[in-house]
């Protein structure tokens, strides 16, 4: 019996390391990968270079599963794709999602030419999120889903998916690495928040990488709504929509970052109220399933772990959206994910390209 | 189908050889001393040791003393970087000169010393991996502590003209080291006919245990050891030797110099059959250096609209075993710095496959990779153009 091969994409977590231990007991005939992505060099002292303990826990688990183990050079392609990306949109004025990114071109295009390459028909990770007859769906834990970061990728990839953990919540999968003696990743932390920033502090990452004249790293005034100026920063882009941080207070209410407008190198602030948002328009819009068309009721979620929002599509124009929230959210961020829901589904999504402070609705249609 | 794998990795290493493992044994067992100690367990092993350091000797066209065993290449490539440079400086021979196709261990090495004050200095490679002579007379001045030259390079298997590059280099009064660790038992090495100072064996390269290499010192030449507290090797290498590993390469040293010609003749004609096979349904793959004069046992290979990590992934799939450029320490691979130097364009570089032969390569083999290689390269272009 010939088995079907499938390239898994193993970080070292616990999470991947159970997907490929899945597979294995499945039957198929499993190739573990462990993608390099990016080399601190002799920058981070503790941690040498290419994150060499994770490939080595890979590297372990893939050992103890019997199976063969390689380690992938993507890292000129994720250079490019997601870390360039990101520096470049901070400079912009906006907060990058770049784990969107490296979903959409790292682990779903060129990890998949890899499983081309060595005739593997599925690739798999260990995302919660499940594909179901060819549509993507929530993982089962709605705490760990992660189709947030997943609307980015190729319609057709879909159908060689497998995400193995997505049917099990994070105990489950803790308890399924210890039921198959995974001693050695089994309680690993969680995965910090961006892999390629070492420490957490994304504005080292822009220091190295911008000019040390760049505008978004340069001062520039913290303003109201109605342009009056309230003080001084030290580069917009070491601010966020929402942050507080930062922000001067003496205003009687707290005050927040409501907005980035890079021409003038300024952070505007303003009340809670001002940070709402009542729609959204969203670019670089990719579908998972058929296009949703104007007037559909679709749930939103704008940010990781928001709440699901009800929502309508008010405007459908090439790869731009536009939606209407029923009730406002706040801190609508431009650079930051919509995914569009229909239940469990993931119908598509887009980059925010920003809030409307205003309900739009839908066309009147002439005739 | 189950397919006998096949072993194309030689010059990453080799197995130890069954008269080798043999050799080696009575030292794991009833010839267990240490040969530091005065006593009949020490003197029996001394003796050993004593006669493998001839062996060896004898294989280099060396004398005894000048034998300095190591724990591999790397070691003996670092004692005789660092222990000449540190034994010169002080003499006012600031540079070191190397050229940029070395093993990472000289290269690392040369780093070492210009982290230490050195002035590093890196030989022109021509388009067919030699240094031009040009550069030679140029940056190997009177004030050089020491030139390293590789013999045969690692990862394309060129010969570099060692002995008269060591000539012009010991004319200016620098001292030459060459790492021979693909050359020996593919070029003829005599210390006594040729000006090399240093010259550095692996053992595990020629059927010998990893573990065990040797460095030439000619003798007269001081160098510093890399380690200190003992007087072991005339006090050039420290710690209680390792007599089992030592015995082993002896044994290996004369069985592959026996062997020599024989083996290369047969290997080289594998070589150039894979090579010719590979071309005849390939016919733009490009071999490198295959315009220069080349050991027998390597070949490196680069097919347009491929990369190495693909092939090697594929291959290995399919019980095929060879090599890209060099891992870094996660296991990447990353683009070669050989092929680099010697001006191979970067698309072909990250294409680059290495195979090398040896011991376990017969004619079966061969015919499967000419069978294999030239369809995953297919298959690897199709979807370059489909994507």
């Amino acid at each position: 019996m010939t088995k079907e091969r499938v390239l898994v994409a193993m970080s070292g977590g616990v999470d991947s390391s159970v997907a490929a231990a899945l597979l294995v007991e499945q039957g198929y005939d499993v190739v573990g990968a462990t993608m390099k992505l990016f080399c601190h060099g002799e920058d981070v002292p503790d941690r040498p270079c290419c994150s060499l303990d994770s490939v080595n826990d890979a590297r372990r688990v893939c050992e103890q599963l019997g199976i063969p183990h390689y380690v992938l050079n993507l890292e000129s392609r994720f250079g490019h794709d997601v870390v360039d990306n990101f520096v470049d949109e901070y400079s912009r004025g906006r907060t990058p999602i770049p784990c969107v990114r490296c979903n959409t071109f790292t682990k779903f295009r060129d990890f998949l030419k890899k499983a081309d390459a060595i005739d593997a028909q599925w690739i798999a990770t260990g995302h919660y999120a499940r594909v179901v007859t060819g549509e993507l769906r929530r993982g089962v834990d709605e705490n760990k889903d992660q189709t947030y970061f997943l609307w980015g990728i190729d319609r057709s990839v879909l159908s060689r998916m497998i995400l193995p953990v997505g049917d099990l919540d994070k105990a489950r999968t803790r308890a399924r690495a210890h039921a198959m003696g995974l001693e050695v990743i089994a309680e690993k932390p969680e995965s910090q928040e961006i892999c390629f920033v070492p420490d957490g502090d994304y504005t080292r990452i822009l220091e190295q990488r911008l000019p040390p004249d760049a505008p978004s790293l340069a001062r520039g005034p913290i303003i109201t709504s109605s342009g009056v100026v309230v003080g001084e920063h030290n580069g917009f882009a070491r601010y966020t929509i929402g942050q507080r941080r930062g922000v001067p207070g003496g205003f009687g209410s707290p005050m927040y970052v409501i907005a980035i407008r890079p021409q003038q190198r300024a952070v505007v602030i303003g009340t809670r109220d001002e940070l709402l948002g009542n729609g959204l328009i969203a670019g670089e819009v990719n579908w998972l399933t058929d296009p949703a068309r104007l007037g559909d009721r679709v749930s939103v979620r704008v940010r990781h772990r928001a709440p699901l929002a009800r929502a309508e599509v008010v405007r459908l124009d090439g790869d731009e959206l536009e939606i209407a929230l029923d009730e406002p959210i706040s801190a609508i961020t431009p650079g930051q994910s919509v995914v569009l829901y229909d239940g469990q589904r993931v119908l598509g999504g887009g980059f925010i390209e920003s809030a409307r402070q205003h309900r739009n609705s839908l066309p009147v249609l002439a005739a | 189908m189950a397919n006998t794998p096949v072993y194309l990795d030689h010059a990453a290493t080799t197995p130890v050889r069954e008269e080798v493992f043999e050799a080696m044994k009575p030292f794991y067992g009833p010839r267990f001393g240490n040969p530091s100690s005065t006593h009949r367990w020490g003197r029996d092993a001394r003796a050993a040791l004593d006669e493998a350091r001839e062996r060896v000797g004898r294989c280099l066209g060396a004398r005894p003393d000048e034998i300095c065993f190591t724990s591999g290449g790397t070691e003996a490539d670092n004692l005789a970087i660092l222990g000449a440079w540190r034994a010169l400086k002080a003499k006012g021979r600031k540079a070191v000169v190397t050229t940029p196709i070395e093993h990472k261990a000289i290269l690392g090495a040369v780093h070492q010393a210009a982290h230490e004050g050195a002035e590093e200095r890196f030989l022109v490679m021509t388009a067919d991996g030699v240094p031009d002579s040009a550069s030679l007379d140029l940056l190997v001045d009177d004030d050089v502590a020491v030139c390293s030259m590789m013999w045969v390079n690692n990862e394309i298997g060129t010969i570099q003209p060692v002995p008269e590059l060591a000539a012009k280099a010991k004319a200016r009064g620098a001292l030459v080291h060459t790492d021979a660790v693909q050359a020996f038992g593919k070029v003829p090495i005599d210390a006594q006919k040729q000006q090399f100072d240093f010259l550095t064996i692996s053992g595990h390269k020629f059927g010998a245990p990893k573990g065990i290499g040797a460095l030439f010192i000619r003798r007269g030449v001081h160098v510093e050891p890399l380690m200190h507290g003992g007087t072991q090797d005339r006090g050039r290498r420290p710690g209680t030797e390792n007599v089992a590993a030592a015995v082993g390469l002896a044994r290996a040293a004369e069985l592959t110099l026996a062997e020599c010609e024989a083996h290369c003749a047969r290997i080289q004609k594998l070589r150039n059959r894979l090579e010719t096979g590979i071309l005849a349904k390939v016919p733009d793959a490009v071999i490198h250096g295959r315009g220069a004069p080349r050991a027998p046992h390597i070949t490196n290979v680069s097919v347009p609209g491929t990369d190495s990590e693909s092939l090697l992934m594929a291959l290995d799939l399919r019980g095929i075993a060879a090599s890209g450029g060099s891992a870094c320490q996660s296991g990447s691979i990353e683009p070669s710095h050989v092929l680099s130097a010697i001006g191979v364009r970067p698309d072909l570089a990250s294409a680059a496959v290495r195979m090398s032969l040896g011991v376990l390569s017969t004619d079966q083999c061969i015919d499967r990779v000419i069978e294999v290689f030239p369809a995953l390269v297919a298959k690897a272009r199709q979807l370059a153009t489909a994507h």
